[in-house]
């Protein structure tokens, strides 16, 4: 039995979109999600309220980019550069929210290991889709 | 014989059946075959003359630059016609990134506006640079943050040679590439180009104090987003024009490098 057989490496991308988007609506910190320190922010007018978005916003433009791929494989480097955008969106976001939110990381809920686990994923699937390009 | 016919055709704007017989010296069903599979590349008009389509245009000029690897087969038409890679294109400095027409002076004297240009955006910015991202990490160590925002046109300058190096590196590395070392140093700093929009566009926000609200807060990151997207595909293209690497494998070194730096970015700001 070969595993390549039943499974397909390009899925990798939907998977990690999926598992962001679905991040947005699992508990962080505290057993908020980030849907609700977004409208919990927005209300207090704070100006990075609309960072809580990222997450959701990266996993729809990288589902978005997998599905391209799905679609027609000839759109390899467009996928690549949408995923590159999308995977952006989630680097931004970490990359203000870890250093705000560094001590409750440890403390960090389900959502947080969801949003790693799906940039991990989708980083992968840029790496498969490069190389397989490659093989050919 | 493709490579020939593309040639005539490019050098000349068109050709017309006869023209390409006599220079390429074979029959007239070689000729028509070939043309036949560059169709692709080469579409005939009302006049009956050939002429180069955009796609064919790139692989002259990818020709010229010796890039024959640049269009594989799987960087199809349908492909390089796409919105995205088309203005992709369209907004790539190409003039300026060149192997065969490469023009010193005129590179020479925009890459140090663009590296003066970027120093000082950096100082009036605070922002430290590092790779393609700017930051205010780095700025509060020991208490020596004025030192580091007075040396910080010094700080742009040295992430200018160290991301250099660090892809000149990775090219030799991994692919053994090691054309065009100096070519492509000189013009490296068209990467930081779309930076600089970012740093001109964040220092307005900054002295309007627009920051402080959450859309102009969001417009800001996501145009950082875009315009790091801009400079990794100015990286990846230059990347393919200087060391005739394929373009999903200079996408590779770009994602290394991108991603690693960002890993050491998220690392320094804890």
């Amino acid at each position: 039995m070969q595993l390549k057989n039943y499974l397909d490496f390009r899925l990798l991308g939907i998977i990690g979109g999926s598992f962001l988007i679905l991040s947005e609506f699992l508990a962080w910190f505290s057993g908020n999600t980030l849907l609700d320190l977004f409208i919990l922010y927005l209300s207090l007018e704070i100006e990075f309220s609309f960072l809580y978005l990222f997450p959701i916003i990266s996993g729809i433009i990288c589902v978005f980019g997998a599905i391209l791929i799905l679609y027609n494989e000839e759109y390899r480097i467009n996928t690549v550069i949408i995923n590159f955008i999308g995977l952006g969106f989630f680097l931004i976001f970490l990359f203000e929210l870890i250093p705000r939110e560094f001590p409750y990381v440890v403390n960090a809920e389900v959502g947080f290991y969801f949003a790693i686990a799906g940039g991990i994923l989708i980083f992968f699937d840029i790496i498969n889709i490069l190389l397989s390009r490659e093989k050919e | 014989m493709r490579r020939k016919i593309i040639k005539i055709i490019g050098d000349n704007d068109y050709s017309s059946f006869t023209i390409l017989k006599k220079e390429l010296k074979v029959s007239t069903g070689t000729i028509y075959h070939h043309l036949e599979s560059l169709s692709q590349l080469i579409e005939q008009k009302e006049d009956k003359k050939y002429y180069l389509n955009d796609l064919g245009i790139h692989a002259y000029n990818s020709l010229q630059d010796n890039i024959e690897t640049y269009i594989t087969r799987e960087f199809s038409k349908k492909e390089f016609n796409s919105p995205i890679l088309k203005g992709l294109m369209l907004i790539t400095p190409k003039r300026f990134i060149t192997a065969n027409k490469f023009n010193y002076l005129q590179v020479v004297i925009i890459s140090c506006g663009i590296i003066i240009l970027g120093a000082i955006l950096s100082y009036l910015n605070e922002l430290f640079p590092l790779f393609l991202y700017f930051g205010d990490f780095y700025l509060n160590v020991m208490g020596l943050s004025s030192v580091i925002t007075n040396l910080l046109p010094l700080f742009f300058v040295l992430n200018y040679l160290v991301y250099y190096l660090i892809i000149e590196g990775l090219c030799r590395l991994f692919y053994r590439k090691r054309e065009n070392a100096l070519k492509f140093f000189l013009s490296f700093s068209f990467i930081f180009l779309p930076m600089q929009l970012y740093l001109a566009l964040h220092y307005l926000f900054l002295i309007t104090n627009s920051l402080e609200l959450a859309i102009i807060s969001i417009i800001d990151n996501v145009v950082l987003i875009i315009l790091q997207v801009w400079a990794l595909w100015i990286q990846t293209y230059s990347l393919s024009v200087y060391k005739y690497i394929k373009i999903e494998n200079s996408l590779i070194i770009s994602l290394l490098v991108h991603y690693g730096a960002f890993s050491l970015v998220l690392l320094i700001s804890i």
